[in-house]
């Protein structure tokens, strides 16, 4: 009766929590750029650089305040196909590839509690 | 001592796994992304089957996946009538090319430069990667869906299966078919060997071999039941398939005579791929999972380990699992 070949592990499975390509990873160290490529001058210039990195900080940090205030609010999506609907905002996933909202107004009625798709969202606007 | 084979299962996909493909060999190792009707599409690390990432943003079946050489791309052809470029190592969203149909393959020129993609429109276009407002070709001809698209001899020639029973031929500059060949029933897959330009073609209870350049046919093996994909080993020694009957073929290339066969998935095998290195294969099911089987049943090698005839009596063993533990869902 032939033995089953043993094997060290099973393969990793997904994280639930999040789509994975960790950022830890020496290959996503080694070979990751920013999505928005820094200026090819601040290559010789590191004052440049800075300048650059600090902007990138400022605008990261004001869009995570901007989500924060939302919470709670009424909020007023614009999204494709002419579509504008209003709800009140309560969170983000980690990545903002959805929104958690509550109360969302749709031609069809009222939905309790819906997950917008953030890439379906051309803005949205609320009063603070 | 025989061993038995034991297929690594990778779970994670919620449906049917229609493609794969591996990356080449890169400093970082090998990797394997899958196709999955679940919208998901996954890279995993080629010789463990871990899973590195999901490329998030389709909105329907993804139908082909493809890595370029060095694994820093990943492009996908989906039924929400878009192929998409990604990249491939933080997962991100490049490129979105709309089409006008469902999408169902997609492949890189060698230096990654190009995108070939066809679909349900019965069109091949290539697209310019730097610049891909608009597709840089587009080759008409075949009279139905095309199921699969490659580039071939340096990509200076493209290769395309469709249901319209046919596989052509063609010149990229010229846009002209250059040669076509045509079965009593569309061809379930088509893997080509750059490496010897040998062309892999199934359908039926066929696989058969062809020249990649001239087209001319080179062998042809039965199998025992209907084949839905087949891949040669690099070294060209074996060739595996597998099919309708979920089980999975081993075949020398030479004689083809049949050396073994494996039970493990729950569905009919839809794609089935040697890795870059041939030390192991990869195939994708009905049944939502991917599974790696050894090419040399016992040898040491990603999460395979060599158990020597002495090693077996001892107590000293809890790192090694003699058979796949039962998976909680």
């Amino acid at each position: 009766m032939a033995t089953p070949v043993p094997v060290l592990r099973l393969p990793k499975g997904p994280d639930p929590n999040s789509r994975g390509f960790d950022p830890k990873s020496p290959r996503f160290i080694a070979l990751c750029r920013t999505s928005i490529s820094s200026s090819a001058a601040s290559e010789s210039d590191a004052e440049e650089l800075q300048k650059e990195q600090h902007a990138r900080s400022v605008l990261r940090e004001r869009f995570l305040r901007c989500l924060l205030a939302a919470t709670n609010k009424k909020v007023r999506f614009h999204m494709h196909e002419n579509v504008n609907v209003e709800a009140t905002f309560r969170t983000s996933d980690i990545d903002v590839l959805n929104f958690q909202v509550s109360d969302l107004h749709t031609p069809i009625g009222v939905q309790k509690e819906a997950l917008i798709r953030c890439q379906d969202v051309i803005s949205f606007t609320f009063d603070m | 001592m025989a061993m038995r084979q034991t297929p690594l299962t990778c779970s994670g996909h919620t449906r049917p796994v229609v493609d794969l493909a591996f990356s080449g060999i890169t400093p970082y190792g090998y990797f394997l992304i899958s196709a999955c009707k679940d919208g998901k599409p996954m890279l995993r690390q080629g010789d463990t089957g871990d899973w590195i990432g999901t490329f998030l943003g389709h909105k329907g079946a993804v139908w082909g996946a493809t890595l370029n050489t060095d694994a820093t791309k990943a492009a996908t052809a989906a039924a929400d009538f878009t192929a998409k470029v990604w990249d491939a190592v933080s997962g991100d969203e490049v490129l979105s090319l709309a089409h006008k149909h469902i999408v169902k393959s997609v492949n890189f020129t060698q230096d990654s430069s190009c995108l070939l993609t066809g679909g349900n429109d019965k069109l091949l276009r290539i697209y310019d990667l730097s610049n891909p407002e608009t597709a840089l070709q587009e080759i008409t001809g075949h009279g139905a869906a095309i199921k699969k698209a490659l580039w071939c001899n340096n990509d200076k020639q493209i290769l395309s299966a469709a249901e319209d029973k046919t596989i052509r031929l063609w010149d990229r500059n010229s846009m002209e078919e250059v040669k076509t060949l045509t079965f009593d029933t569309t061809v379930s897959s088509m893997e080509y060997v750059a490496e010897g330009e040998i062309l892999v073609i199934t359908y039926g209870k066929t696989i058969a071999f062809y020249n990649a350049l001239s087209l001319e046919l080179i062998k042809t093996v039965e199998a025992p039941a209907p084949i839905n994909s087949a891949s040669l080993h690099p070294e060209k020694d074996f060739f595996v398939a597998g099919g309708e009957d979920f089980k999975l073929y081993k075949f020398d290339y030479s004689t083809t005579e049949e050396l073994e066969s494996y039970k493990g998935h729950f569905g009919p095998v839809h794609c089935v791929r040697f890795s870059p290195d041939g030390e192991l294969y990869a195939s994708g099911s009905e049944d939502g999972t991917l599974r790696l089987w050894q090419t040399a049943v016992g040898k040491t090698y990603g999460l395979w380990k060599c158990v020597l005839p002495e090693d077996l009596g001892t107590e000293n063993s809890e790192q090694l699992y003699s058979s796949t533990p039962e998976i909680k869902a």
